[in-house]
């Protein structure tokens, strides 16, 4: 039990009721979780929750979620998040789209057992609705999409930063369960990334490369050369439009995720881009930042530093996961279009290899309208699923399997082989990796 | 910070106070949570083993009892609930040294398993970079209450510092 005399943190005459179990034992044990979480993080009190949460916990297998006997004991004492919120993907129990070997798909059965019981107790708890569940909530089909300044406690890395960069939101980097916790008390540590001065930047890090480069691959190039801090990025504004139009959101998405992946950043601004960046400048930076500058032979360098975990190295690859994160609709056209190209000039009517494309559920019913493109893509071998992809790894079935993926995040969870997306379609028509 | 051969002695903030000693395992590259405890997740193990090959100094060793010296964790955000995980399962590290201060992801995993699992897995943050130099793998760690960490290198005697 927390002493109240014994804290740094100032709480308000309600928080202290509260911390002393005025208002139930539950509340007071998510109170104590929230309360020692700020003075870890130095905060100096607790803010008001402003908007609708994003959270990483849409799954019940254990370790990566709540355990079911903790959201029971959070149902019962009747307590819900203050907003409704967005889950990260649903688990991969849509078998039909995904074609997956028999003991494949009795294990993952077996895994999300609970599942029901848990989808229950999380719509009990303010999940906002059964479709609410993608890892790019912040798509206008989802639209989870808080305004520049909003007060939030997300989770999943790669929604965190980009609601951080990109949308100009506020969160801090909140793990599993401590997102639903700080959700339903309301409220957050002030500290890090809620502050002016936590997100001003520490390092000037320099895009000095002739392309724009592979957003997959420069996210792990900056995620490792700082580990943490906040990045202030120059050189992407020669490539990406200052408007943070669809392409600009998708690349800054990628780059963000791998970013996030590598380090413990979950903030980065780039120059006269993102919204921050755009407004204030280099006024952002700190007065005692380091710099870095960053150019092919370090994305070569990261390229080259993947292991190759299949357990036969020269298979033919057989499976091909696309969308980790999920896609915009913006970027499955790009994919359908790049695919149908490279068919047309190896001649070929179907790819060679199993393809899965990732998306929100909405996304995906507004592409199914388009019932040419998605009937095409049908025809060719292409699969759409809502699902998160890494999760069907989890089995532990598919490791050492010949799966190529787009999703150098992917990659790092699992023993997918990373490509880039031009090498990707074509590995997708020619079925060998050589090829 | 003392010193005297073979061993040295670092003070650092306790975020989760307690009195440990083991063998250190120590990275100096960011420790992915999710993905190092990715294969014990299950259950189905009675020990932790890295599996996160993108860290050459963990990968295949076990963490599970072992005093885990790092930097800072990252990666995914789904470790909040690892933490918890492990330690239900009995496969949590003895304690967890922070060189710096510690990352919004760790703590709160860290005190999310404190609270709601009664589990303790020591934490102590702000070491400085000089105590992941000075700290080797298999060396022996003595962490107290008021967040003084004292290291031995790997085969010094186990005399502690008055």
């Amino acid at each position: 039990m927390v002493n109240p005399d014994q804290l740094d943190i100032q709480l308000s005459p309600e928080e202290l009721k509260v911390l002393s179990g005025a208002h139930g034992e539950v509340l007071q044990k998510v109170m104590e979780t929230v309360v020692l979480f700020g003075e870890a993080l130095g905060a100096e009190r607790l803010v008001e929750i402003e908007g609708s949460g994003h959270f990483v916990i849409p799954w019940c297998y254990p370790g990566i979620a709540p355990p079911i006997d903790m959201l029971e004991e959070l149902v019962n004492a009747g307590l819900k998040t203050k907003f409704p919120f967005t889950l990260d993907p649903y688990p991969p129990l849509d078998f039909e789209n995904l074609n997956l070997e028999t003991e494949v798909e009795e294990a993952i059965e077996a895994m999300y057992a609970d599942q029901d019981r848990y989808d229950e107790l999380i719509s009990h708890l303010g999940l906002r609705d059964d479709q609410a569940y993608t890892c790019n909530p912040y798509q206008p089909e989802v639209g989870n999409i808080p305004e520049r300044g909003t007060i939030l406690a997300w989770s999943e890395s790669a929604c965190a930063i980009y609601a951080n960069a990109v949308l100009g939101a506020r969160t801090n980097r909140n793990g599993a369960i401590m997102d639903l916790l700080l959700n339903i008390l309301g409220k957050t540590p002030l500290a890090g990334l809620l502050t002016d001065e936590g997100r001003k930047a520490n390092w000037l890090v320099d895009i000095r490369t002739q392309r724009l480069p592979d957003p997959q691959l420069l996210g792990a190039v900056i995620g490792l050369k700082l580990l943490s801090g906040v990045p202030f990025i120059t050189g992407l504004d020669r490539f990406l439009n200052p408007d943070l139009d669809e392409d600009t959101r998708d690349y800054l998405q990628e780059m963000g995720a791998m970013i996030a992946t590598y380090s413990a950043v979950d903030l980065f601004h780039v120059e006269h881009i993102t919204p921050e960046a755009a407004d204030i400048g280099r006024d952002l930076l700190r007065p005692e930042y380091e710099s870095c500058i960053i150019n092919e032979t370090d994305l070569e360098n990261v390229l080259d530093s993947f292991p190759v975990q299949w357990d036969d190295p020269e298979a033919k690859p057989e499976k091909c996961y696309i969308g980790c994160p999920h896609l915009s609709l913006d970027l499955i056209y790009t994919w359908a279009e790049r695919i149908e190209r490279e068919l047309n000039v190896q001649g070929q009517e179907h790819l060679a290899v199993d393809t899965v494309l990732c998306a929100a559920p909405q996304v995906l019913e507004k592409f199914q309208h388009d019932q040419d493109t998605y009937q095409r893509m049908l025809e060719v071998g292409v699969r759409f699923s809502p699902t998160c992809s890494e999760t069907i790894f989890e089995t532990g079935l598919c490791a050492g399997k010949p799966v190529v993926t787009s999703s150098n995040k992917l990659r790092a969870y699992t023993s997918a082989r990373y490509y880039g997306d031009r090498k990707l379609v074509e590995i997708l028509v020619k079925g060998n990796v050589d090829g | 910070m003392a010193e005297r051969e073979g061993v040295r002695q670092f003070k650092g903030r306790p975020i989760l106070p307690g009195d440990v000693v083991g063998e250190a395992l120590v990275t100096h590259l960011g420790f992915n949570a999710y993905a190092s405890f990715y294969d014990c997740l299950s259950g189905n193990v009675d020990t932790a083993v890295c599996a996160d090959a993108g860290n050459d100094e963990l990968y295949g060793r076990r963490l599970d009892s072992k005093i885990i010296c790092l930097p800072q964790t990252i990666g995914s955000t789904s470790a909040g609930a690892v933490w918890q995980r492990v330690a239900d399962l009995g496969l949590a590290p003895k304690a967890m040294l922070f060189s710096k201060p510690i990352d919004s992801l760790a703590a709160g995993g860290l005190i999310v398993a404190d609270v709601w699992t009664n589990v303790r897995i020591v934490t102590v943050d702000q070491l400085g970079e000089d105590f992941l130099i000075a700290v080797e793998s298999g060396g022996r760690v003595h962490v107290g209450e008021d967040g003084t960490v004292v290291v031995r290198r790997s085969g010094e005697g186990e005399h502690e510092i008055k």
